[in-house]
């Protein structure tokens, strides 16, 4: 990718697409717009690979931060909140289902897919109380204070609950590695 | 580690003809890098520009000097001349000061409390020769700031013998039509 080769960045997408289309037509429950960021996620790889440090981290949690950060700017760019925080309960209902389902047909063939298992996991495997919150601060993009709200949560239990959930999936995850070279 | 979460969501395959398209559109946007080296020119442009700029406004300030010195020395000069002239315009009384060098033949004329001219009007200073009155500045007094003109002493029209100022047009006259201010010998 350094080396700005074409085809680095052909194969990084057919590692990739999936999982950041995934990721931001989660943020923002629409097709089109995931589309939108998937585009600009792997136009920004592209542009800025140089500014990536592999010695402080792996390159998928970078590039599904790139587009984290794109489809919740896009996301409050829409103004969208009041519809979202509406359906976060409903989604987050949804999402134990589905969204974190590792046997979803169809796609298991995707390269990934055992990371995509092991965070499906780590998420499982905390209080429901800390997964929602996560859920809320990562996937929402909610403020400590925002959630606070929506949940009627003192502010503080919020800060409390997010710092144990990322402690813990820290523990888990810490050896997850990029699995493409 | 936190941005592992994002490999919690469902995988979405991408519609084939994505990939195409996605690609395409990276690789025809411009590098940052090449976005940091037009920012990199801009900069030596407009530093360039600035030195450009610096080293004209040094120049005219080199050019005010060397103005600045020449007039000292014109006013130190001892055969240098200061002739007073008061100039009433209306109720208004002010002042036209001559130095007058008689070693160059050059003349510093100063104007303070000059009434401002009507807008179609100006002061006309004129040179009295041997051969008749010769234009030395037109002056076109729009507000009272004092005026300061560096004349030389007219060529061909022989010994300068006295000063005169009117009111004419404002473009000027060729001789004197309007209402005379002074008329001074030396």
């Amino acid at each position: 990718m350094r080396a700005r080769e074409e085809s680095a960045l052909a194969e990084l997408y057919d590692h990739l697409a999936p999982w950041v289309l995934g990721l931001a037509q989660r943020i923002l429950g629409d097709a089109d717009e995931a589309e939108d960021v998937l585009s600009d996620v792997f136009v920004q790889v592209w542009a800025r690979i140089n500014q990536h440090d592999s010695s402080r981290g792996p390159l998928v949690p970078w590039v599904l931060s790139i587009a984290r950060n794109r489809a919740l700017d896009l996301l409050r760019k829409r103004r969208r909140w009041s519809r979202k925080l509406e359906r976060v309960a409903g989604a987050y209902e949804v999402e134990g289902a589905t969204a974190l389902d590792p046997h979803a047909p169809g796609e298991a063939g995707v390269p990934g897919w055992p990371v995509h298992r092991a965070v499906h996991q780590a998420l499982e495997a905390l209080p429901e109380e800390q997964r929602h919150m996560v859920t809320l601060s990562y996937f929402e993009g909610l403020s400590h204070a925002e959630i606070a709200q929506h949940t009627g949560t003192p502010l503080g239990t919020v800060k409390t609950r997010l710092r144990l959930a990322h402690q813990k999936l820290e523990d888990s995850l810490r050896d997850l590695k990029d699995w493409m070279r | 580690m936190s941005d592992w979460i994002g490999m919690g969501s469902t995988p979405r395959t991408p519609r084939p003809e994505l990939k195409e398209r996605v690609l395409a559109r990276a690789f025809n946007a411009r590098p940052m890098g090449n976005l940091w080296g037009l920012a990199a020119a801009a900069g030596l442009v407009l530093a360039l520009a600035g030195s450009g700029v610096l080293w004209q406004r040094a120049e005219r300030l080199s050019q005010r000097l060397a103005a600045t010195r020449d007039t000292l020395d014109l006013l130190r000069n001892p055969g240098t001349r200061v002739i007073p002239i008061p100039v009433v315009v209306g109720a208004r009384t002010g002042e036209l000061t001559i130095f007058a060098d008689t070693v160059s033949h050059r003349w510093l004329v100063t104007c303070h409390n000059l009434a401002p001219n009507a807008p179609d009007q100006a002061y006309q200073l004129w040179f009295v020769t041997e051969r008749g009155m010769r234009i030395a500045a037109i002056m076109r007094m729009d507000g009272d700031n004092p005026m300061v003109l560096a004349l030389d002493m007219p060529s061909g029209a022989g010994k300068v013998m006295g000063v005169a100022m009117s009111v004419e047009a404002r473009g000027g006259s060729a001789e004197p039509k309007g209402p005379m201010l002074f008329h001074v010998d030396l």
